[in-house]
């Protein structure tokens, strides 16, 4: 079955080697054949890149462990289930998984393709191709999953335990899967530039796949902070690990991306800035995977060291350098067709959104960075951790709320002052409301004030907007307000889903805050029978039970949690110890409220039945884990297409004549 | 070896505490007790880095070497060793990578400082290139804005009419537009140049089905 595999990869590589060299010689030829045979070679690249996937899953299933990789990643007692997981544990797999990613959306991409970005289509062909040759390329030559050990072992070393966790079905995946999505709007960006068409041909294709590879991204990084949050037992999600930051600045990349390539299908404006974006996206995603799949830096995320760091590298200077070439050779045609009206628009408020959105992607990388340009300058090693991070880009995402709040409140091309004092009245007095209350509350922080202020502001001009929206349309056609509502939200879906999207962000901005200010902390041993109190609660630790299992020891604790004397509820945290590895796994017990989350994790167990328990109440967590499934509709919402008309708001002149409305010139 | 090396840091921080105690006025010393505040401890459990795991502070870091450091910053508060005293310690021992942050001084300070200063700059650069388009926006009338794909080439001298009456307005300072104004009027926020000049025109009967399709076509 390896073998298969093995064969299927080299045949990949061929076949995306011929699509990029017969897409270019095809296109600068005229030759209809020599494109049509490259546009099928990219389709059967998929069912290609797919053989060899099933081979390496069926090589898992059937614990082949002749094959390296498998022996590596899996053992006999590994339930099969977990054989997705063991896919993409090593580098080998997880190249082999974003090669697939890449191929699949390459081909859904280029079948998809509107009329409109037809002629430069080769090109952009040519350039994803490119791409996957390269990941073909490291994975058949440098990292192939089917190279075969000289032995065959009798079991595997089994799969890292901190992989083995819900989460990670959809965390690595959803990030590797965004992160090479990241080529396709780039892809589209560089194939209209290379084949002339400098205006806005490719921006709704580019737009599509930016939000889609935006909300992969989205979604891998919450659920990376879930599993962290409930696996790596410390009580946090997020500390600015290095490969965390790898994911989240083409995050931010694209967040600045799929605003501003609004301003360039509104108003045909920002058009090198829409290239620079997408550049600079592409690249921070190479980045990232650089960090992920490289092996560059220490993290949590390396699992195992690679020789791979140099090409990586290479390829990296390359996918940042060329783009750039690229858009200097055609700068002179990059013309906006519009200039920007005023201070006062939601064009310029995207444009300064765009700013600080690359501002924290700049500092997080400057942080990144840092340490590397500290030991080759002086010699001297440092850190750059969470406090750099919490003190330079907290006040930047602070901003980056207030203009979420603001922005869409404001409208194209130009406000009047009065309008903007109308429109900002309902987010002010929520605001201030807000505050007032939480200081009459005790609450003091004043970062936590402006965020939970900002916050308020946010929600209260969408719902001020939904209302009104909501209350026109259903005047002006009689629906019901739910029907009207729902009416208004598909009649504009970009605007309404990016709406739901903003919610989602205050959401996880509440779970950040409530987390970073108002979380407690207490690390504390306690015999069986013994209580402590945290905040309003006891917590009563009854015992230990001690279960072994094939791979691992569980010590499943058991909690009784009081409040006002009064038994609320009995949770289990876990800790397992594995011996192969010689690690242990701990899996919190999180009694989640929307209020807050009482988080209980036992770091040590005693031999005298005594557990060391770290207990943490941290506010408002829960609406960060609710915020995922949110973002996830809003960006469904604003990319579910729209019925087949032109996206130009005025007739188009092809179909004037065939409607029922009559023209106005 | 390194059991041996922890007692002696715990055995200097004593020490070092103790000479803090007595430099300290005694009575002063003894009235405020043992004690130290959780939240300073924590807070400074998370400026120092755990010397053998990766990426990670010692309050996250559930290896021994960070219960014992732990331990040390505690002993050290409850003798009334300030934050900065604590984490000099600390720096003297392991070197300035111990820090979860570089300190605010000295070289280091470029950490600091350049990302402020970048932004600072982007943000000024914004502010002037935004200034100069509106300016050359204003400076142009109607007729030499262009028409972009968003605007129906049949409609282009219509528009350009009221361009130049929106641009007249605008210069005078006042309302630019009824639908400009109103632009939070969500359904009929297209957003478009066209919108707003169909609007202007005065012909209600298109204005009405015209809504109805905006509505479906803000896309």
């Amino acid at each position: 079955m390896a073998d298969l595999g093995a064969i299927s990869l080299w045949i990949a590589l061929a076949l995306a080697a011929y699509a990029a060299i017969g897409s270019v010689v095809g296109k600068t030829r005229d030759s209809t054949v020599l494109l049509d045979s490259s546009r099928n070679a990219i389709y059967l690249l998929v069912l290609v890149l797919l053989v060899a996937t099933l081979s390496l899953v069926v090589s898992f299933i059937n614990h082949d462990f002749e094959v390296a990789y498998v022996a590596a990643h899996s053992e006999l007692a590994m339930p099969d289930r977990f054989t997705w997981v063991a896919y993409y544990a090593g580098n080998e797999g997880s190249l082999l998984f974003i090669s697939l990613c890449l191929s699949v959306m390459s081909a859904l991409a280029i079948w998809l393709a509107p009329v409109k970005v037809r002629d430069t289509l080769p090109y952009t062909a040519a350039v994803l191709m490119v791409i996957l040759t390269f990941f073909l390329a490291v994975t058949s030559v440098m990292a192939n999953p089917f190279d075969k050990l000289p032995f065959v072992p009798l079991d595997g070393d089994g799969i890292n335990p901190l992989l083995t966790h819900f989460g990670m079905f959809f965390h690595p995946p959803a990030l590797m899967a965004g992160l090479i999505a990241t080529s396709i709007p780039f892809a589209f960006a560089m194939g209209s530039l290379i084949g002339g068409k400098t205006g806005d041909e490719w921006v709704d294709t580019g737009r599509v796949w930016g939000i889609l590879s935006w909300g992969l991204l989205a979604v891998g990084l919450l659920l990376g902070s879930w599993w962290a949050y409930t696996i790596l037992g410390w009580g946090g999600f997020w500390f600015w690990d290095p490969v965390e930051n790898a994911a989240f600045m083409p995050w931010l990349g694209l967040t600045a991306f799929v605003h501003s390539i609004m301003v360039q299908k509104r108003r045909g404006m920002f058009r090198m800035w829409n290239i620079v974006l997408i550049n600079i996206s592409f690249g921070l995603a190479l980045y990232g995977m650089f960090m992920n799949r490289g092996g560059a830096v220490p993290s949590v995320h390396s699992f195992g060291s690679s020789s791979l760091g140099w090409v990586f590298l290479l390829f990296l200077g390359l996918g940042i350098l060329v783009p750039f070439v690229i858009f200097f050779w055609r700068y002179h045609q990059l013309k906006s067709a519009q200039n920007l009206d005023s201070m006062l628009s939601r064009e310029a408020a995207f444009l300064v959104n765009n700013l600080l959105l690359l501002a924290i992607a700049f500092v997080t990388l400057w942080g990144t960075v840092y340490p590397l340009i500290s030991k080759l300058f002086t010699g001297v090693e440092l850190t750059v951790a969470r406090p750099f991070y919490d003190q330079v880009n907290g006040p930047l995402m602070l901003g980056l709320i207030f203009l979420m709040g603001v922005g869409p409140l404001l409208p194209w091309r130009r406000a009047t002052p009065a309008s903007v004092r109308k429109a900002l009245l309902p987010p002010s007095i929520a605001a201030a409301a807000t505050v007032l209350i939480l200081i009459a509350m005790g609450v003091w922080q004043e970062y936590a004030l402006i965020a939970f202020g900002l916050a308020a502001a946010v929600t209260a001009g969408i719902f001020t907007e939904w209302y009104r929206g909501t209350r026109s349309r259903q005047r002006s056609s009689g629906d019901f307000y739910p029907l009207a509502f729902l009416r208004l939200i598909a009649a504009n879906r970009p605007r309404y889903g990016g709406y739901i999207v903003h919610l989602s962000i205050v959401m996880v901005a509440l779970g950040v805050v409530g987390a970073t200010f108002f979380s407690t902390q207490l690390d504390v041993v306690l015999a069986p029978g013994e209580r402590v109190t945290v905040e309003d609660y006891e917590i009563r630790y009854v015992g230990t039970t001690e279960i072994p299992k094939s791979n691992r020891t569980d010590f499943i604790s058991t909690v009784e949690v009081y409040r006002d004397g009064n038994l609320l509820d009995t949770i289990e945290p876990n800790r397992s110890f594995y011996p192969s590895f010689n690690m242990a796994s701990t899996r919190a017990a999180i009694r989640s409220t929307p209020v807050e989350d009482l988080f209980v994790v036992p770091s040590e167990n005693m031999s005298d039945g005594s557990v060391g328990f770290r207990i943490l109440v941290n506010p408002l967590m829960w609406w960060m884990w609710v915020a995922g499934p949110v973002l996830v509709l809003g960006a469904v919402v604003s990319l579910w297409p729209q019925r087949v008309r032109q996206t130009a708001p005025a007739p188009a002149p092809g179909r004037v004549p065939a409607g029922p409305r009559p023209t106005v010139a | 070896m390194k059991i041996g090396y922890h007692h002696k840091l715990t055995l200097f921080a004593g020490t070092l505490a103790l000479l803090l105690l007595l430099a300290s006025p005694g009575g002063d010393a003894l009235a405020q007790g043992p004690s130290y505040s959780p939240k300073e401890a924590l807070s400074i459990d998370r400026m120092l880095m755990c010397p053998v795991c990766p990426a990670e502070t010692i309050d996250q870091a559930q290896v021994e070497i960070s219960r014992q450091m732990k331990a040390v910053v505690r002993e050290m508060l409850t003798n009334g060793a300030s934050r900065e005293e604590i984490l000099d310690f600390f720096v003297a021992r392991y070197g300035l990578g111990i820090l979860a942050a570089p300190p605010k001084s000295g070289a280091n300070l470029l950490v600091w400082v350049l990302p402020i200063a970048g932004v600072l700059a982007a943000l000024a650069g914004a502010y002037l290139i935004i200034r100069s388009m509106s300016a050359r926006s204003a400076q142009v009338t109607g007729a030499s804005i262009p028409t972009t794909n968003l605007t129906e080439a049949g409609l282009a001298p219509f528009l350009e009419a009221v361009d130049r009456d929106l641009a007249l307005s605008g210069d005078s300072g006042t309302t630019v537009h009824p639908t400009g104004a109103s632009s939070y009027d969500s359904g009929r926020d297209s957003g478009c140049a066209s919108n707003q000049t169909r609007n202007g025109v005065d012909k209600r009967r298109e204005q009405e089905k015209n809504r109805r399709d905006d509505l479906e076509q803000n896309g």
